[in-house]
């Protein structure tokens, strides 16, 4: 214990060497590495002397983190969340209140009115399946059909808890099945006969890829962003369909962080990302489709000008569904998870 | 001297591990129990009442409790003769295999999971080798449920069982076997009656690592639980609900079970505590002679350590494949150095690894100094305080590693000087601290197992030839102490260096820890990338572990000579 081991000392300077500099915008965003370098780069590059810094994380733990981080604010901008995420982080008084340029061309449930935070993308969920084995003909065509014997025990599930694309088709159907009503008996029975399908619950959109690529299943519902940026960048024998009598469509958002160390440049970012040029972009290189109505047709891309007609939104009550989802989902983990065979859905 | 300056002087140490204890392991968990009983700022029982009038909160607390038992067993079923075959025997390759089989306690957290999936997932290597070579319709098992957790725990804990019980063995003292097998005594009733006993202390420890490691655990249940509840994930599933209320009390009752068993455990050690008297050296190793044991011997001891790094070699394996290419193939067929080119070149690369080396190094350095002290004071003071210590020493492994932080987040998110509150949150401090904090019982546990081999007469004999109290602690019972608190002291530094569950809630950007980075890497759908990470990660684990360990022989030996 007398001398340090040299080895030991190299360790330490070398954790000694670690510095940042100039001016940092954070951004918390579970919007995925490409779509944010991209982002990041085109900013920086417009506002010499910045860097843009992302931590990726899911939507929930962006809402977490902001909460424990209330009185030492870390993040500038939270890019990216379902709307009904965002109206819990704006009720916590973690947002603040700002109104960019583009706000006007966005429709009123779409946004804030209380101007805390705006619709960026809309995000449809789709059912999605390995298209080594089935084509698109046999694929499930509504989400009735994912309930067809013929997927028994090949339904594979994001773990729904946590998952804010899993949550917003969960809460559909109990919505749509209880006929407006809000009582949630039918839509309760649909999950049962749903769990009976279902092979597993996987912990992450990774894992799930993988495991339908690997025909560990063969079908899953997701958003369709992410299965299309699947399909453009990997060899992955996957495929979808957009459910032709309707499907949920996820808003996601933007937000300026109450407490932000660098407001101004931040403001410049939201700005950024709403402008036309920003929703292009994504839409162009990254499959999201832009929340905003007012953009002119002929700018959008081949495959957004195809998909949108076939997008029909599933008509819901947003209000009863922010308000009910965590009753519902409770229930669901205690009474439906895993209890699909046992109750006779063979 | 004055009596009354002599007996502050002596009571420092007391004041200090007291004091840390309180402050920075009591007094955040208190704000969690104060949660649960407060809601709405009223004080309430309702949490509890719904958390057990539910079936499905019964049957999490249930499950944590019979996985953790398992657990417990099935580890040391693989650590404890593990353990005996490398130190006891001598044959060619010991020397080697005997370190390769600590080698899961380098596996990253996360990234050992992933591996686990891509070698016995349901497409996984040996699950398809399996169903080619016997010609199988289905998958011969599939990875989910109380069976793969309790496999997933047993892999990567038995590594508690195995270095702790070959800490015992290298400090048990040979003239009692001797002295016994003199006496008439067979090999099988030494080993009972002689060797067993004295490694208690070691085995204890390694009992409430696994056990509290498993009640904490939560990777392994929620990827391969299936549904399979358990607290942890159950806390979890709250938290992400928003019911903020039921997760605290999910997390009191996670805490007080485990604290219910150290409680059991410890009641069961007492009285069964041997030191080490006289001077007696350790068993020499056995030359393997027989040849028939020649044979067996080695193949069981290579054979098992082969299988327990297959992880390992998987994720060098996931490493070097080319992204998005590996689907229905049994082995990967395209190869690339893409991962690692990509790796070295990114400046962006080196800083989470040189903030995990720096933050691992403070927390570890603070760990051993408070460590060595709190187990002085536990193994030494008969005093009625004593309990209360080992109780709060304890604690954070009671506590899962969300709750540690969320705990932490809590206190120290807003300036109260008066309150012991200071702004932490969203500071390079904050890491550190909290792996300081959850590293307390490992190093504690590890410095009391070599605290009660040791034999406290050895100070009176310091006393008596006029060392002083600090002159005693440094040129006594620290060189004695030093094998098993420096095997501690290694097992925290890789454990802060890999740690996964408490960084993800409190890393800022510029604080970013390697495990953050991995993670990051996964949710970008790059497994290639994170598994190179990952190997990055084990290289430098192992390199700490192997010239730690080097060090801490030499720096033994030198305090001998």
């Amino acid at each position: 214990m007398r001398r340090c081991h040299p080895a030991f000392a190299v360790l330490l300077s070398l954790a000694g060497c670690v510095a940042d500099s100039g001016e940092v915008l954070v951004v918390y965003t579970p919007h995925g590495r490409d779509l944010l370098e991209d982002f990041g780069e085109r900013f920086q590059e417009a506002n010499p002397g910045v860097t843009v810094q992302w931590l990726d994380m899911g939507s929930q733990e962006v809402l977490d983190r902001l909460r424990s981080e209330r009185a030492n604010p870390q993040a500038d901008i939270w890019w990216g969340a379902p709307a009904e995420i965002f109206v819990q982080g704006a009720d916590d008084d973690l947002l603040e209140p700002f109104e960019p340029d583009w706000a006007d061309g966005l429709p009123a449930d779409r946004r804030d009115p209380e101007n805390r935070w705006f619709g960026t993308y809309l995000t449809p969920e789709v059912i999605a399946f390995n298209s080594a084995v089935v084509s698109p003909q046999e694929a499930p065509q509504e989400w009735d059909d994912v309930l067809d014997p013929r997927w028994r025990d090949q339904v594979l599930i994001r773990e729904p808890m946590a998952s804010g694309t899993m949550r917003a088709i969960f809460s559909s159907i109990i919505y749509r099945e209880s006929e407006g009503s809000g009582d949630p008996e039918a839509g309760y029975e649909w999950l049962l006969r749903l769990d009976a399908q279902t092979k597993e619950y996987v912990l992450n959109p990774t894992l799930l890829y993988q495991k339908l690529a690997r025909q560990e299943g063969l079908v899953t519902l997701w958003a369709m962003p992410d299965i299309e940026t699947l399909i453009a960048t990997t060899d992955y024998p996957i495929d979808y369909v957009i459910p032709s009598q309707g499907t949920p469509v996820v808003i996601d958002g933007i937000a300026l962080v109450r407490g932000s160390r660098n407001p101004e440049m931040a403001r410049a970012f939201i700005e950024y990302v709403g402008s036309e040029e920003g929703l292009i972009l994504a839409a162009e290189d990254h499959f999201r489709i832009p929340a905003r109505t007012d953009l002119d047709p002929e700018s959008l891309p081949d495959w957004l000008r195809e998909a949108l007609p076939r997008i029909r939104e599933m008509p819901v009550d947003n209000d009863l569904i922010r308000e009910r989802t965590p009753e519902w989902m409770r229930y669901w983990d205690s009474n439906i998870r895993r209890r699909g065979e046992a109750s006779g859905y063979e | 001297m004055s009596q009354g300056y002599a007996s502050i002087r002596r009571a420092w140490p007391l004041i200090v591990v007291v004091g840390v204890l309180l402050w920075a392991v009591l007094y955040p968990h208190l704000f969690v129990l104060g949660e649960s009983i407060w809601i709405a700022g009223e004080p309430s029982l309702d949490g509890y009442r719904q958390f057990f009038a539910s079936r499905a909160e019964l049957e999490a607390l249930w499950g944590s409790l019979w996985i953790s038992a398992g657990s417990v067993l099935l580890s040391a079923l693989i650590g404890v003769p593990l353990a005996f075959l490398f130190t006891r025997f001598e044959f060619p390759g010991r020397a080697l295999f005997g370190a390769l089989a600590a080698l899961p306690v380098l596996l990253p957290p996360l990234v050992g999971v992933i591996s686990f999936l891509f070698l016995y997932g349901e497409s996984g290597i040996v699950t398809r080798t399996i169903q080619m070579a016997l010609g199988l319709e289905s998958p011969p098992w599939r990875l989910v449920g109380g069976g793969a957790i309790l496999l997933v725990h047993a892999y990567s804990m038995y590594v508690y069982f195995y270095l702790l019980t070959a800490a015992g063995l290298s400090r048990l003292d040979a003239s009692a076997a001797e002295a016994a097998e003199s006496l008439g005594a067979s090999r099988l009733r030494i080993f009972f009656r002689v060797t067993l006993p004295m490694l208690a202390p070691a085995l204890g420890a390694a009992s409430v690592l696994v056990f509290m490691t498993s009640m904490a655990s939560f990777s392994a249940p929620y990827i391969f639980g299936g549904g399979f509840r358990v607290l942890t994930t159950q806390i979890f599933t709250s938290k992400v609900n928003g019911e903020l209320t039921l997760a605290m009390v999910e997390t009191v009752v996670l805490a007080s079970a485990s604290l219910l068993f150290l409680g059991v455990l410890r009641r069961f050690e007492r009285g069964r505590e041997f030191a080490a008297v006289g001077k007696g050296v350790s068993a020499p190793r056995r030359q393997v002679t027989s040849a028939w044991a020649r044979r067996v011997i080695p193949t069981i001891g290579v054979g098992a350590v082969g299988t327990l790094l297959l992880p390992h070699l998987t994720l060098i394996l996931v490493s070097f494949v080319t992204e998005g290419t590996w689907t229905t193939q049994l082995l990967p067929s395209e190869f690339t150095l893409a991962n690692y080119r990509e790796l070295f070149t990114s400046a962006q690369l080196w800083t989470p690894i040189a903030n995990s080396l720096q933050m691992a190094s403070l927390a570890t350095a603070a760990n051993l100094v408070f460590c060595f002290l709190a187990a002085y004071l536990i193994v030494r003071r008969r005093s009625p305080g004593r309990g209360a210590l080992v109780f709060l020493t304890m604690l954070p492994w009671a506590l899962p590693g969300t709750v540690i932080a969320m705990a932490l987040a809590t206190t120290f998110s807003v300036n109260q000087p008066w309150f012991g509150r200071v702004v932490l949150v969203g500071t390079f401090w904050i890491l550190p601290l909290a792996y300081f904090v959850r590293n307390i019982p490992l190093v504690a546990q590890a410095a009391m197992a070599s605290f009660r081999q040791y034999d406290f007469a050895l100070e009176e004999a310091a006393h008596g030839l006029g060392a002083g109290w600090f002159t005693t602690m440094r040129r006594v019972a620290a060189p004695l102490v030093l094998p098993g608190l420096a095997a501690g002291g290694l097992l925290a530094f890789v454990t802060a260096l890999g740690e996964f569950v408490s960084s993800i809630l409190l890393y800022t950007y510029r604080s970013r820890p390697i495990s953050v980075e991995i993670l990051s890497q996964l949710r970008a759908f790059d497994f290639g990338a994170a598994a190179a990470l990952g190997v990055v990660l084990a290289v430098l684990m192992t390199l700490v572990f192997a010239l730690g360990g080097r060090w801490v022989r030499g720096a033994t030996l030198g305090q001998r000579g």
